[in-house]
């Protein structure tokens, strides 16, 4: 329980996409079969709900499916694995032409998911590996999110620093994001991990926070500290401004919340930019990507949302305050360019 | 008659370390009949059935049931020969979870030659032919949780019946059941008693006693003290037999009192027991006995202010006294050593100090912070005045003996004047020097204050109080000024004779 | 003998300085004012917990809900701020309501419910955990945030609030002692009084070591007993306020992680001058001792499952101190 609770709290974004909920369905005449009548019926099976990042994804799944004039199911295991699979099978007794798999557990899916491409209903799947050729994944590109933050970090810093580390193994964004941590170091030779550190213990930022006082009064000398995750990104911020260093130090990170785009926003704020993917996007190009399958096209087999960076400067030159401005003033956050064919609409579209 | 017995003791002993609890003990128990074992706490009542179950081993002496040795190791051993114990814990007995029927054939689950699986059918038939058997009118499938204490006594040994023994020990059944549930329980023993079961029947209650009883056996100090069994029977001589009456060398001087301090009128302290009415002076001290039982604790607590009486008022001082709680008892200064010091008195956190402050905590403080010089003044001054053996205030309770840790629970309460001072079995468990320190310090003591004790040791009586009081039944059935006292007299009523009128 | 007293009193003292010394030598700038301060700011949250959780101990209880008292108090204080735009007095008095409800619940559920604490303060954990989550359906709070209805929620925690995790008073040095370690100060302080010097602290004390023998003596034990609960509701929810003004917003969180470092420091505690009983200066050095741990082993980039294996070790070594070298763990 614990662990998943972390992992829900790893999470935790900020909410977008709410306001996207308001769109009056395009004409159904400019669509492809089965669009172009009402009545297509698709479901969600979901294996992961609360927190503001599932709230977020499912408002963008709304949206979409809105835009789309499909009537969506969503059914909600609750971290029930067996349930979820069981899930399946009432989707398909539902008669409904498309599943979107909503995390999970490979183990219990993978069997649920083959029984619904032989029924003939098309599916894909977000953040669970089904290991089905027919079954498009969606994925959020946590290497690429890793990436932006740290070229971000090269091109305000320069090539050689000390840097600070949060990390804990075995969470497998983070594993992804450290994979890429790991190559830039060995690019860049100068740039010097002096400290790794990081803990799940929640409150996670209140914990995170102590153990960067505790690095921070060990290495003086750190100039730019990597957490690839808010709640590290928060508690490194706390203690740098106890310890009065938030002149002296960057904070780079990954993830977006409105309350971190507070953080960002604070006069000599520490914390200097983040990557993050916009939830309600990745549930937008879920339902793109089904809609695809149904119309006859191939949306290709890993649909990859690609992650936006978002600078301390951005924030404050645009005057963004939270996460329904962030959508609306730096445009590549709201939308993603991704299984976008012609036909398909944009919820976003005012 | 000593041919038929079928179950004999013979010169039983048995000893734990040092302490020889059984001197020698034997017993004769005849089919058909019911032998009351009557012993006063410590005599080895418990520790004869324990050895007669299977319980202990013996240390020397023979068993013979049915003109056979009997020598079980195990209690499972003692059952299938023939002897059922059923023990004074209820719950013991029956397996509340389960319902009637099973708890009945419980003892058929395991042991050889039981089939592996569970027929509920077959388990409801037999059953219901033991309960038919006993007279049990039970609903079989009721889970025994559901059932009253009578009832559940009642399958307890309807449970024990079931092995169809020869002897069948009672260890105190109706200790815990009210006289009509108890009425219901003897109409069950004197069925067996027909069926010929050779009964040993172990109780305090002289009620049960007279109603039961074809023979006494009385203990007293690991031996037998007496055997009545010719009829009527001599109900004072058993629970003379029982109390032993040793000579008195330290007789008091009794006193007069002319100052009421406490009156009690019509004092009900059980359902169905007679009211209670007494007074009790300044400067007297009186003692109320009677056996285990027989509601002394339940009076102490009552004027302590620990439970609420039935009906009755309580005049203290002249003024109405009606405690709701016991810190009221305290503020109007009626003050209760309570009996069995480890479970009701001693904290084992608090060293000597702390445990003789306890009950005055607000009188030692001021603005509620404790003045821990005072604590400690009074600590010293009670060590002497009781003439506690310890190193110094600040000793563990732990490294006392046990009548300086009864010394302790005294002069914890005697630390304060107290208008009412009760002690409930203040000699329990201590020493005759320490028993003689803390009567003698009570008597010196007494003045201005009303002393009540409650003992079930007519001898601590005697030695202690200016005035007797006899409890039986719940209530006070005889009054007796501790001077040329008619000893026949307190006797009979101790052990529930003709009821003589109360004070 | 007399080596062996000494060691069940002084030995835990002895190891905590031994330990700075060691820490002092192996990490570099371990040993200084800042330093210090910091241990103690580290601690100042599970510290108020732990001292609020040796009350119910000291009568015999046991309290499992005070990390999800703290977070809800956190939850409690950003709801108020930035849902309901009030200000710093109405979420601090918001939050010691909830504090002292919670204990009276316990109390209750405890004493006339009849409930085992560790099963009553186990289900109020739970519900805690949930009921944090309903006004917000599981979102954290911070300001700007969108509520369920759809608006956006625009107050902020505000100034005076946030200066209850984030102002230090001057000592000797500017700007030094951050107020939550004044507050955990202050507070160790008023509790070691009241449990060691007033009557009330006595006799919770003899409640715990035997409650008959307590009513007996003419105490309110079962007043006793819920006033314990509402003392570690309250510190509890005093822990949750100086979170929520460090973290400066409402995270959902179970606060599982405060409870069981909480109760690691409160047991350590049980150690300290061989008390071999619940007391609060042990709580506080206890307390601290995992600070000075958890600090030096960070400095010394010791990875986070090693902090929690040496505190497990810490604490088993203290429980070996109170209960087999004491001879005193009848309880």
């Amino acid at each position: 329980m614990t662990i998943t609770r972390r992992f829900l709290g790893k999470l935790a974004l900020g909410l977008a996409g709410a306001t996207m909920l308001m769109q009056a369905p395009a004409l159904a005449a400019d669509k492809p079969a089965p669009f172009d009548k009402p009545g297509v019926k698709i479901a969600l099976v979901r294996y992961l709900s609360t927190g503001d990042f599932f709230q977020a994804y499912l408002s963008g799944v709304e949206a979409q499916s809105k835009a789309l004039g499909v009537d969506l199911r969503v059914l909600d295991s609750r971290q029930d694995a067996a349930l979820q699979a069981d899930m399946v099978d009432q989707a398909i007794a539902l008669g409904v032409q498309g599943i979107i798999i909503q995390h999970g557990l490979t183990e219990s899916m993978k069997d649920a998911a083959q029984r619904a491409v032989d029924a003939g209903i098309k599916v894909v799947a977000f953040d669970v590996n089904v290991e089905n050729p027919k079954i498009p994944q969606i994925e959020q590109s946590d290497r690429d999110l890793a990436r932006l933050a740290l070229e971000q970090a090269v091109k305000d810093n320069g090539e050689s620093w000390k840097a600070g580390y949060v990390y804990v193994a075995g969470i497998a964004p983070l594993d992804r994001r450290n994979e890429t941590w790991v190559d830039v170091k060995k690019k860049f030779s100068g740039i010097n991990e002096v400290a790794m550190f990081g803990t799940l213990d929640n409150p996670i930022a209140n914990s995170v926070a102590n153990q960067a006082r505790s690095v921070l009064s060990a290495h003086p000398d750190i100039k730019v500290m990597f957490a690839p995750y808010d709640e590290f990104a928060k508690g490194v911020k706390i203690a740098v401004d106890e310890a009065g260093m938030n002149k002296d130090i960057k904070i780079y990170s990954a993830d977006i919340s409105t309350s971190d785009i507070a953080a960002m926003r604070e006069p000599d704020s520490a914390w200097a930019a983040t990557a993050a993917t916009n939830p309600a996007v990745v549930g937008q190009v879920s339902v793109r990507a089904l809609a695809q399958l149904l119309a006859g096209e191939d949306p290709g087999h890993n649909v990859i949302v690609p992650p936006t960076l978002i600078t301390q400067k951005d924030l404050v030159d645009k005057d963004i305050k939270n996460m329904e401005d962030l959508s609306a003033k730096l445009p590549q956050f709201a939308h993603a360019d991704v299984a976008m064919p012609a036909w398909m609409p944009n919820p976003n579209a005012k | 008659m000593g041919a038929d017995a079928v179950f004999r003791v013979d010169g039983l002993r048995k000893s734990f370390g040092q302490n020889e609890v059984l001197g020698g003990i034997s017993v004769e128990l005849h089919a058909g009949e019911v032998t009351v074992l009557m012993g006063a706490n410590g005599a080895g009542k418990s520790t004869l059935v324990k050895i007669i179950s299977g319980v202990y081993s013996r240390g020397s002496g023979s068993m013979q049931l049915a003109g056979k040795v009997f020598d079980p190791q195990t209690p499972a051993e003692a059952i299938r020969a023939g002897v059922v114990t059923v023990h004074q814990n209820i719950n013991d007995g029956v397996v509340a979870d389960l319902d009637v029927a099973t708890n009945l054939t419980l003892d058929r689950l395991s042991g050889k030659g039981v089939p592996t699986f569970f027929n509920p059918a077959r388990v409801r038939r037999e059953a219901k032919a033991v309960a038919d058997r006993m007279g049990l009118a039970i609903d079989l499938k009721a889970r025994v949780s559901d059932l009253s204490l009578a009832d559940r006594q009642m399958v307890a040994i309807a449970r024990a019946m079931a092995h169809r023994p020869k002897v069948l020990i009672l260890d105190e059944p109706t200790s815990s059941l009210s006289s009509a549930e108890a009425d219901r329980l003897f109409a069950l023993i004197d069925r067996l008693r027909e069926q010929g079961v050779a009964i040993l029947y172990i109780s305090h209650r002289m009620s049960d006693i007279r109603r039961l009883a074809d023979r006494i056996i009385s203990m007293r100090d690991g031996v037998v003290s007496g055997v009545f069994d010719r009829k009527p029977l001599d109900y004072e001589g058993a629970v003379n037999a029982m109390l032993g009456r040793k000579i008195h060398l330290d007789r008091v001087v009794a006193r007069n009192s002319a100052h009421p301090v406490l009156t009690v009128e019509g004092l009900r302290i059980a359902p169905g027991a007679r009211p209670i009415s007494l007074t009790l002076g300044a400067g007297e001290v009186v003692a109320v006995t009677g056996l285990v039982g027989v509601g002394k604790t339940a009076l102490a607590e009552t004027l302590f202010g620990v439970r609420r009486p039935l009906s009755g008022a309580m005049t203290l001082n002249g003024k109405p006294y009606a405690p709701g709680s016991t810190g009221e008892a305290i503020a109007a200064g009626v003050f209760l050593v309570a009996k069995d010091r480890g479970e009701n008195g001693i904290v084992g956190g608090f060293n000597i100090e702390r445990n003789i402050s306890l009950p005055f905590h607000r009188r030692m403080s001021r603005f509620s912070v404790l003045k821990r010089r005072i604590e400690r003044a009074t600590a010293r001054r009670q060590i002497d005045e009781l003439g506690i053996v310890c190193r110094s205030e600040k000793d563990e309770m732990s490294a006392l003996s046990g009548g300086n840790q009864q010394k302790v629970m005294v002069a914890r309460w005697m630390a304060q004047e107290a208008r009412l001072f009760i002690l409930d079995e203040p000699f329990q468990g201590v020493d005759i020097s320490a028993r003689r320190d803390i009567a003698a310090k009570l008597r010196a003591s007494a003045d201005g204050r009303a002393t009540l004790l409650f003992v079930t040791e007519l001898d601590e009586a005697l030695e202690t109080a200016d005035r007797i009081l006899v409890m039986s039944e719940q209530t006070i059935v005889g009054e007796h000024r501790n001077a040329d006292i008619d000893l026949e007299r307190l006797l009979a009523e101790v052990a529930g004779g003709p009821l003589h009128s109360a004070a | 003998m007399m080596l062996r007293d000494h060691a069940i009193r002084y030995g835990f003292i002895v190891l905590l300085f031994g330990l700075i010394a060691y820490f002092a030598v192996a990490a570099d700038g371990f040993v200084s004012p800042q330093s210090a301060v910091f241990i103690f700011q580290s601690v100042a949250i599970t510290g108020v917990l732990a001292l609020g959780v040796t009350a119910t101990l000291v009568v015999g209880g046991f309290d499992l809900s005070i990390g999800s008292v703290a977070t809800s108090a956190m939850m409690a204080a950003s709801y108020v701020m930035v849902v309901l735009e009030q200000n710093a007095v109405v979420a601090v008095v918001a939050c010691l309501l909830i504090g002292v409800l919670v204990g009276l619940i316990n109390g209750w559920l405890i004493v006339y419910m009849r409930v085992p604490d560790l099963l009553a303060t186990l289900g109020m954990m739970f519900l805690l955990v949930g009921l944090q989550r309903i006004p917000t359906e599981g979102r954290s709070i911070a300001t700007g945030m969108t509520m369920p209805d759809g608006s956006v929620a625009n107050g902020k925690f505000s100034d005076a609030f946030l200066a209850l995790g984030r102002h230090r008073f001057d000592f000797f040095i500017p700007n030094l002692i951050p107020v939550s370690v004044v507050v955990l100060l202050v507070l160790a302080v008023l509790i070691w009084f009241f449990l060691e010097y007033t009557r009330f602290g006595r006799m919770m004390y003899a409640v715990g070591s035997n409650e008959r023998a307590a009513e007996l003596a003419g105490a309110p034990v079962k007043a006793y007993k819920i006033w314990a609960y509402v003392i570690s509701g309250v510190f509890a929810s005093i822990g949750g306020i100086l979170l929520a003004a460090r973290l400066g917003r409402g995270d959902i969180a179970s606060g599982n992680n405060l409870l069981l470092d909480a109760v690691a420091a409160a047991l350590i505690g049980y150690a300290v001058l061989g008390a071999a009983k619940p007391n609060a200066f042990g709580t506080a050095v206890g307390a601290v001792f995992v600070g000075v741990l958890l600090q030096g082993l960070t400095m010394m980039n010791a990875p986070y499952y090693t902090q929690d294996f040496v505190k497990g070790v810490v604490l088993v070594v203290a429980l070996v101190f109170t209960f087999a070298l004491s001879g005193r763990g009848k309880r």
